[in-house]
């Protein structure tokens, strides 16, 4: 998906590669950020502080923890959740759960031009784990991951005692793990 | 928490569906270097990061990338300067580099209680780390020592049993060289035994010859080739006087049978009531046989038993009356050389 040493080029101030870096992710963490903030215009403000931050900060990233996707997801999730929690702070309670968010999608516009073969077969292998597994662990791990609920706060939203939420949470992703492990043990993952 | 407690949590982190304290905990734990909780996390967080590849995707406006690329400034930071801005004291939920990159809305900001909480559990976990892993390093000393020390006892069990072979090696030959010095004695009996065979063999025959009369005498070549067979025979020679310039002649000895065998040449011929008498001269002439020459201008004595000489200095041959005298009265014809 992307090169690591895309990002050491980055590091080195290579403008060139730094526009590769987002014609490669930018629809992935576009996508990332609505469906968390459920907001276009909020969503490209984030991917806009997000970007400037990888160019500023670039050079922390360490090869060791992780692949530079990852990386850039994390840190657009870890991004988006903190502009949710301060929404929150301030009253405003966003419509974006899972339901909503399917809502505020706009139609696809298909595949990034700059999408691989390999690109392609992973999204299709993602989706169809995460569709494999039971609603009811998929809204968890849902409800945690992109709206940022503790265990507690998701038993509470959908009124389910709290060792039933961690037993959902913990058999959801270790099925991802498992289908999706292949990914990243053979290094397909960039 | 218990371990397992812990690693039970481990996907909920990833997920983010952790709350603080779990959170701290975990985090804790992991600073710790529990190896099995960190690769079950790099699965798990593995996983996280794929998640959003199952939405839909949606791409960005078009003006963004502009934005963002007229944007960049200040330039990179570089890893020192970075390196310098305040560490975040923990990640938050499922964010596993989040320290890296601190949020920068002050939601859920940590309050002093629980800073110094923390604090405290990562002193702890780091001491107990410490203690584990100086244990873990006295444990594998020990057990390095315990394997040199095995490895010692095996080395002298080792040169013990070579020292045994060569103990026993060295027996067998000192026993091959006494069975050697016993067949050489052994040998050397025999080849006295031998000689002295022959010796009496010869004694025999001489015996037989003399009791069988002329039919019977042996040669002088005879009695010298059976002298000269006998190992360590002493040999003098003789050199004529003045009475006869032209004699010589030589005697041999045989210490263990006491055989004198005289033999001499171009001695005149004894006159009629003369006869050639042999003497060994100590402190004073012994007498040990007597001889006669009659035309031929060889003669020759055999001798037996005679009395030890070894201590006589000369030799010498005298003419004396018929039948000889106990002590040498005539000219001396043949004298040993001193």
């Amino acid at each position: 998906m992307i090169d690591p040493t895309l990002l050491a080029r980055v590091v080195q101030g290579d403008q060139q590669a730094f526009s590769q870096l987002y014609d490669h992710s930018s629809t992935l963490l576009f996508t990332l950020a609505v469906r968390i903030l459920g907001n276009h215009d909020e969503a490209a403000e984030l991917l806009q502080d997000v970007y400037l931050e990888v160019w500023r900060k670039v050079s922390r990233y360490d090869v060791g923890r992780g692949t530079p996707v990852a990386w850039l997801v994390t840190l657009t999730k870890s991004r988006a959740i903190d502009r949710l929690r301060a929404r929150a702070s301030r009253g405003y309670r966003a419509t974006n759960s899972l339901e909503a968010g399917t809502a505020t999608q706009v139609a696809d516009p298909g595949p990034s031009p700059f999408e691989t073969q390999a690109d392609q077969e992973l999204r299709i292998a993602v989706e169809a784990a995460v569709a494999g597994l039971p609603q009811a662990q998929q809204q968890a791990i849902e409800l945690a991951y992109y709206e940022g609920l503790s265990h507690a706060e998701i038993a509470v939203r959908l009124n389910q005692p709290l060792g039933t939420v961690k037993t959902r949470i913990k058999l959801g992703m270790s099925k991802l793990r498992d289908g999706l492990q292949q990914w990243w043990t053979h290094g397909e993952l960039q | 928490m218990t371990h397992e407690e812990l690693q039970e949590s481990v996907p909920l982190y990833a997920a983010g569906a952790l709350d603080r304290i779990e959170r701290q905990a975990l985090e804790a734990h992991l600073l710790s270097g529990c190896a099995s909780c960190h690769s079950a996390l790099k699965d798990y967080q593995s996983v996280a990061a794929l998640l959003p590849l199952g939405l839909s995707p949606t791409s960005p406006p078009r003006s963004l990338k502009a934005t963002i690329m007229a944007g960049r400034n200040p330039a990179p930071i570089p890893t020192e300067a970075a390196s310098k801005e305040p560490a975040r004291p923990s990640l938050e939920p499922g964010e596993w580099m989040n320290h890296l990159f601190p949020p920068t809305a002050p939601a859920r900001s940590l309050s002093l209680p629980w800073a110094l909480g923390l604090a405290t559990l990562l002193i702890v976990a780091v001491g107990g780390y410490l203690v584990w892993n100086f244990a873990a390093q006295r444990s594998v000393d020990t057990s390095n020592i315990q394997q040199l020390e095995a490895s010692l006892q095996e080395k002298s069990a080792t040169l013990a049993g070579v020292h045994r072979e060569v103990g026993d090696q060295a027996k067998a030959l000192a026993e091959l060289r006494n069975e050697m010095q016993q067949r050489t004695n052994e040998a050397a009996e025999a080849k006295e035994q031998l000689v002295q065979r022959e010796a009496e063999l010869e004694e025999a025959r001489v015996q037989l010859s003399q009791q069988g009369g002329a039919r019977i005498v042996g040669t002088p070549q005879d009695e010298l080739a059976t002298l000269l067979r006998i190992p360590n025979v002493k040999a003098v020679s003789l050199t004529g006087s003045d009475m006869a310039k032209r004699a010589a002649g030589f005697l041999l000895y045989d210490s263990r049978t006491q055989n004198v065998w005289l033999y001499s040449v171009n001695l005149p011929e004894s006159p009629a009531g003369t006869t050639y008498q042999l003497w060994a001269i100590y402190n004073k002439p012994v007498s040990i046989g007597t001889f006669q020459m009659d035309t031929g201008e060889t003669a020759h004595l055999l001798v037996k038993k005679v009395p030890s000489f070894k201590d006589a200095k000369t030799f010498a041959v005298s003419l004396e009356p018929s039948g000889g005298r106990p002590q040498p009265t005539g000219q001396i014809y043949l004298l040993s050389r001193s």
